[in-house]
């Protein structure tokens, strides 16, 4: 397992966001984390990247207990993530957007020196990575006057940048229009298949989850209510009701 | 789409060369003062205060304008270095070559200290920490009576001498002030476009984002402080030598108030801006507030009125217009 959580707990006041929760990852899979609104998708990614620190329950990644890890920390050991708002600088050019990742993973984010030669290749690889987005030809364009795809495509380039083992992407085709989603969607699958990168993905387009996950959880009331292949959790009796409720989202 | 991306760079280059020449054309102007008010010596005098005025801007651009960090109290470190230069002046030696770089080293100790425990807070804690701060240090003043001087001030701080050579003339104090303006504007720009620099505008653009690439916010945003509050040390003890004295004023929340009000004006994160803004209301402000006593109001209405029209500031607005003009005149010429 790449990643392996095991009884993660995050109470909000009352509200149990997230309720022991154990969460395995096999490496280089498509797994997806589906559920209503609520359910503590987002919640699971923030305990699981630093952003919060979890009360009960404990992270490994890569054989390390990451449990509590700063996010800096763990964007140095290879563990990336994107946000469901997305979250780009937006006032500095896509290409500086993509730079910043690249010189913080080479550590050279704290120098007040760099070569004309490391900065060219800096920006030679950022253009490489912008290209495998889709974003060549917008390099110079500010960060946040990109349309919203671009800018979804962006975050998702940002966390490539940093050379990741496994990225958690938070409801990267949200807001998008069908074209679009598509080549995201397949952006996602060449991601794996290229780089060799993990992908965990929370996502609400059913149809789309099951076409491109190996592996589907599904989270509600801060649980998780099933954990199997697509093929099983399409005939699953309670995510079935989870849908009949009507609260999945399309 | 890529199409006038890949013009842009000339455009960019022509830009690049015009700003270079303007600055370089500012830049003479500023040296030339000495030559032509050789013989009112006043006036000298405040354009040397002019210039501390405008290294102490740049000193607070160098954190607001990065990071994005507010101080309400950058006086503090201004003031602390004046007071600190002062002294060490007053008791050890009067050689400047040695007082500036204790005081900046002092600095950079006790701001590392102090920016620990403030540059993890966020937001308006941390704005109202640094006004805490600024207090403090004025408070400290009269705490320590005995050596500052009180409301006194503290008086008596020797000529200063360079390599031995005593640094009393205007014309030298001006030109050595001024040197030491734009080695920092040197300074500023070169980090700006450095790694660090960038990692800077980072965390201010977006902090969350930032450190989930693997910046380490807290240590950078403490460099960017301690980098500020050093120049502003420096600034402090270059004024206190070159005035002779030091005073409790400038420890005060209203001096911080100034200086924040310079940056913004000038236009903050601009690092010309700021140095702008200071040194052109330092010197507006002496001859208005000879003429009337209610300088304060017109300056703050003036503040108002920049805030709301101009957020970038006045260096922002002339930017854009300036960028206006330069794209209308390439729209006619295409
Ligand atoms: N910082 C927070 N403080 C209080 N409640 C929160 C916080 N973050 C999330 N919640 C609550 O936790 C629950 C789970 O939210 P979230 O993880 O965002 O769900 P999902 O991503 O599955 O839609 C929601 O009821 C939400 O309102
Ligand atoms: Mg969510």
């Amino acid at each position: 397992m790449i990643l392996e959580a095991t009884n993660i707990t995050k109470h909000f006041g009352g509200l149990k966001a997230v309720n022991g929760v154990d969460l395995r990852i096999v490496p280089a899979s498509i797994h997806s984390i589906i559920g209503p609104n609520g359910a503590g998708k987002t919640t699971l990614f923030n305990l699981i990247t630093g952003a919060i620190t979890p009360a009960a329950g404990t992270v490994m990644f890569d054989g390390v207990d990451i449990t509590g890890w700063s996010p800096e920390r763990l964007a140095k050991i290879g563990l990336a993530r994107t946000f469901q708002r997305t979250s780009v600088f937006r006032n500095l050019s896509v290409l500086e957007n993509i730079a910043l990742a690249i010189r913080s993973r080479e550590g050279l984010s704290r120098s007040i020196w760099q070569s004309v030669r490391s900065e060219e290749a800096i920006a030679a690889e950022a253009m490489e990575i912008l290209g495998r987005v889709r974003l060549r030809g917008y390099e110079n364009s500010k960060a946040g006057a990109l349309a919203h795809g671009y800018q979804r495509a962006l975050d998702i380039a940002i966390g490539l940048a940093l050379k990741p083992k496994l990225i958690l992407m938070d409801e990267p085709l949200a807001g998008m229009s069908r074209g679009d989603r598509e080549t995201v969607a397949a952006l996602i699958t060449s991601l794996r298949s290229a780089l060799g990168v993990t992908i965990v993905v929370v996502e609400h387009d059913v149809s789309m989850v099951m076409r491109l996950s190996d592996r589907i959880t599904v989270m509600q009331h801060g649980q998780v209510i099933a954990d199997a292949p697509p093929a099983e959790i399409r005939d699953n009796e309670a995510v079935r009701k989870a849908y009949l409720h009507g609260s999945f989202a399309t | 789409m890529s199409d006038h991306t890949a013009t842009m760079p000339m455009h960019a280059a022509a830009d690049r060369r015009m700003k270079g020449l303007a600055l370089l054309v500012a830049a003479a102007a500023g040296a030339s003062v000495p030559l032509w008010t050789g013989n009112v010596p006043f006036v000298l005098i405040l354009a040397s205060q002019a210039v501390i005025a405008a290294i102490v801007a740049l000193s607070l651009d160098l954190l607001m304008g990065s990071t994005g960090l507010l101080s309400f109290g950058h006086a503090a470190w201004y003031g602390f270095g004046a007071y600190l230069t002062g002294l060490a002046a007053k008791m050890l030696t009067p050689e400047m070559l040695l007082l500036l770089p204790l005081t900046v080293a002092v600095t950079i100790l006790l701001s590392a200290i102090i920016g620990f425990v403030l540059v993890r807070q966020i937001g308006k804690t941390f704005a109202i920490l640094t006004l805490a701060l600024g207090q403090i240090m004025f408070a400290l003043v009269f705490v320590m009576s005995g050596i500052t001087g009180g409301e006194d001030g503290l008086q008596g701080i020797p000529v200063p001498t360079a390599l031995g050579f005593q640094i009393a003339k205007p014309a030298v104090w001006y030109w050595l002030l001024y040197g030491i303006l734009l080695a920092s504007l040197a300074g500023a720009f070169h980090i700006r476009r450095s790694p660090l620099g960038k990692s800077w505008l980072a965390i201010r653009e977006n902090t969350e984002r930032a450190r989930f690439i693997g910046l380490d916010t807290g240590t950078l945003k403490l460099l960017s402080y301690v980098v500020s509050a050093s120049l502003a040390a420096l600034a402090g003890g270059l004024f206190a030598l070159f005035n002779g004295a030091a005073s409790p004023d400038m420890l005060n929340w209203f001096e911080s108030g100034k200086v924040l009000m310079y940056v913004v004006l000038g236009g903050v994160g601009t690092i010309i801006g700021p140095v702008i803004g200071a040194a052109v209301f330092t010197v507006t402000e002496h001859y208005v507030s000879s003429v009337t006593n209610s300088w304060l109001i017109y300056f703050g209405g003036f503040f108002v009125l920049i805030v709301i029209v101009a957020p970038g500031g006045l260096f922002g607005a002339g930017a854009s217009l300036w960028a206006r003009i330069t794209t209308a005149r390439r729209g006619a010429s295409a």
